[in-house]
């Protein structure tokens, strides 16, 4: 029972009235960077962290998490309402989503999908509370050899399923890893990279590097004349679903929670993967899949489900092991770092606070969304019909501020821009941007632990075979990355672009 | 360079299409700053006495580096890949320009004036929105924004560093 008294711990924490405002805060902000076409959830993320940095690190990792899964419910309305997912992982829910909807059955779709998120999240955080202690203590055990090899599977996992060619997404990744080299080298202290400047030592800020690479590319890659369909708030009486939606909808997210808890779990695999894979199963397994596409109402039950179980779920590996499974949880890690957490094993011993209190947020952040949710569609929508080129100039605004609040220079804006550029030349050579982000807050982590094990082994890579879980691990990640010479496909619902990237 | 070679192989009188000119350049920047990377890590040192040196690392993602993308060389060369669609240059121009004015100002106009004008530009002049919205969203973006920060979030924003405007405490 002691996990149990912990997580009472946790909630009397999260339930003090500043931190119930973070969290509505969050879900607030996430929501509308869900919604808002302009910014996805890394940037989003990574755009605010500057802001939290005077919080105190409990609100303001509470904020952060309530906004990294508030972006999944908003990517949602979006994928209804539009046929244009607002991030990622709902392109899925185009399908029969936006079916539904050309059915008049949009605030159904709409309901239906915040349910599903709330179920797959929740049970997906009950995972993570029963999971939390005994894989945490496991993951004592993990020295820097094993924590080497763990990283370069999921680092591998996510360049295999990234884009369309796995020699650009490795491109992309060791992009990643250069940047995270410059600055002092943690072992040394040798500067690394730096070009003689100052203000280099202490490397690129990575929050300016990933605002830059996913926002501000984002808004320099748009095109004038895509203008949207007219949208249509559906009114209140229509939110309700109907007898057969809600029981056919059941078995679909339970399959969501299935999938997306257990894909979760695995470093590399992103939000959109699990959702593609639970559409594929309503495909293989539905009663109706006949008619899937045409507005059944499991093709958003299931996704939306898998996606928000793996959010939550995604979280284990963090918690756990130090290992962010997606670019959005990495951008997260990030926040962690510079709030002078240290995810991993050691977070629950030193921590342990603060990480129950995370944990008992996201069930209160699940409630809150589903209760913002629903009802105020009206509002999120009206958010779509401001004319781009306004939302664009507010969003640089924030872009600006984020950046240069890192370090109260403008050298970061800088910094931004040019990346911002870099971004935009990887998205027009079609190179994905998700492993970058990925390497670039893992790269320090990976170097320490390549250098920490070859310490333990007097200079021989001889560590890396001998031991079995290590040895076994770097074979997955051979394999992995050799797979297109070996003629293995990739499953046919990955086959096209990951657009987390 | 090494990609020269690849290129002696399609000369066959069929006309592949050829690669694009800005995917040409992009690999050959990615191979020169991957060997660039490799140089550098030499001169950092692999190894030291102790064990591993602070070149190590760099030295082999400077080889993942420079590999993929000669591999994406000859790929390109064998299969040419269509860039993405267009993008619009106007768009870029004025996004990129505007934030590097921003930026070298920033320091010297302060946070307000600065983005009151990065705003108006924005809003006014590419957006063409009415002088009324203009202003009342620039001045809420900037002034607004800016006392919403440092005094409500405790984040402090640039001031003015140049006389008429800080003396005023703009």
């Amino acid at each position: 029972m002691d996990v149990l008294n912990d997580l009472m711990g946790g909630f009397a924490t999260a339930l003090t009235w500043q931190n119930l405002l973070f969290a509505f805060i969050g879900c607030l902000l996430g929501t509308m960077i869900g919604v808002l076409p302009g910014i996805g959830p890394v940037a989003g993320v990574a755009l605010l962290i500057p802001l939290t940095l005077n919080m105190d690190a409990t609100g303001s990792i509470i904020m952060l998490c309530a906004i990294f899964y508030g972006t999944t419910y908003g990517g949602t309305i979006t994928s209804v309402l539009l046929n244009t997912p607002g991030e990622a992982a709902s392109a899925v829910t185009t399908f029969d989503g936006y079916a539904m909807t050309k059915l008049g059955r949009a605030g159904a779709a709409l309901t239906i999908a915040a349910v599903g998120s709330f179920v797959g999240g929740s049970i997906a955080t009950v995972g993570l509370v029963a999971a939390a202690k005994p894989l945490g203590e496991l993951g004592l055990l993990v020295g820097p050899p094993e924590f080497f090899a763990l990283v370069t599977v999921g680092i591998t996992l996510l360049v295999a399923l990234a884009g369309r060619s796995i020699v650009r997404a490795l491109i992309s990744g060791s992009l990643g890893l250069l940047i995270a080299m410059v600055g002092i080298d943690p072992v040394a202290g040798a500067p690394r990279f730096t070009f003689g400047s100052e203000r280099l030592l202490d490397g690129v800020s990575f929050v300016a590097v990933i605002v830059g690479v996913f926002g501000l590319s984002e808004i320099l890659a748009y095109r004038a004349g895509k203008t949207p369909d007219a949208i249509h708030a559906p009114n209140l009486r229509s939110l309700l679903p109907n007898r057969t939606e809600w029981r056919r909808s059941a078995p679909a997210m339970a399959r969501g929670t299935g999938i997306g808890f257990g894909l979760g779990l695995i470093p590399g695999m992103t939000g959109s993967v699990s959702s593609l894979l639970s559409y594929g199963a309503e495909r293989k397994f539905s009663r109706y899949r006949s008619e899937l596409g045409h507005g059944a109402v499991e093709g958003v039950a299931g996704p939306e489900t898998a996606n928000n179980a793996h959010a939550n779920g995604a979280l284990i590996p963090l918690f756990t092991l130090g290992i962010p499974a997606s670019p959005t949880i990495a951008v997260l890690m990030g926040a962690f770092l510079q709030q002078g957490l240290t995810p991993g094993p050691t977070l629950f011993a030193e921590n342990s606070e603060i990480a129950w209190a995370i944990i008992a947020s996201l069930f209160i952040g699940n409630v809150l969304l589903i209760i913002l949710n629903v009802p105020l569609v009206g509002l999120w929508t009206s958010i779509l019909k401001v004319p781009y080129p306004i939302l664009a100039a507010l969003i640089l605004l924030f872009m600006v501020i984020g950046a240069y609040t890192i370090h109260f220079t403008v050298f970061d804006v800088f910094v931004m821009i040019a990346f911002g550029v870099l971004g935009l030349a990887m998205r027009h050579l079609d190179i994905p941007l998700a492993p970058m982000v990925l390497t670039l807050v893992l790269g320090p982590l990976m170097e320490r632990s390549l250098r920490e094990s070859l310490e333990i082994s007097q200079g021989s890579f001889e560590v890396f075979y001998t031991r079995p879980i290590t040895a076994t691990l770097l074979v997955i990640a051979l394999v992995i990355v050799c797979s297109p010479l070996l003629k293995l496909r990739k499953p046919k619902v990955l086959a096209n672009d990951d657009p987390e990237s | 360079m090494t990609t020269e070679s690849p290129t002696t192989e399609i000369a066959p009188t069929q006309s592949r299409p050829r690669p694009a000119r800005s995917v040409l350049i992009a690999q050959a920047a990615f191979l020169l700053l991957g060997l660039y990377v490799l140089y550098g890590s030499l001169e950092l040192g692999l190894w030291t006495t102790l064990g591993p040196g602070a070149g190590l690392f760099p030295f082999a993602m400077g080889a993942v580096l420079t590999l993929m993308s000669l591999i994406w060389v000859v790929q390109e060369q064998h299969a040419p890949s269509t860039p993405r669609e267009e993008v619009e240059l106007s768009q870029i121009a004025a996004v990129i320009g505007s934030l590097l004015v921003l930026a070298t100002v920033l320091p010297f106009l302060g946070f307000q004036i600065a983005l009151l004008l990065f705003l108006m530009y924005h809003l006014r002049i590419r957006a063409r929105l009415g002088w009324v919205k203009s202003l009342i969203i620039s001045v809420a973006g900037s002034v607004g924004v800016f006392y919403l920060f440092t005094l409500g979030l405790k984040v402090s924003l640039p001031v003015a560093s140049i006389p008429p405007f800080s003396l005023i405490g703009l």
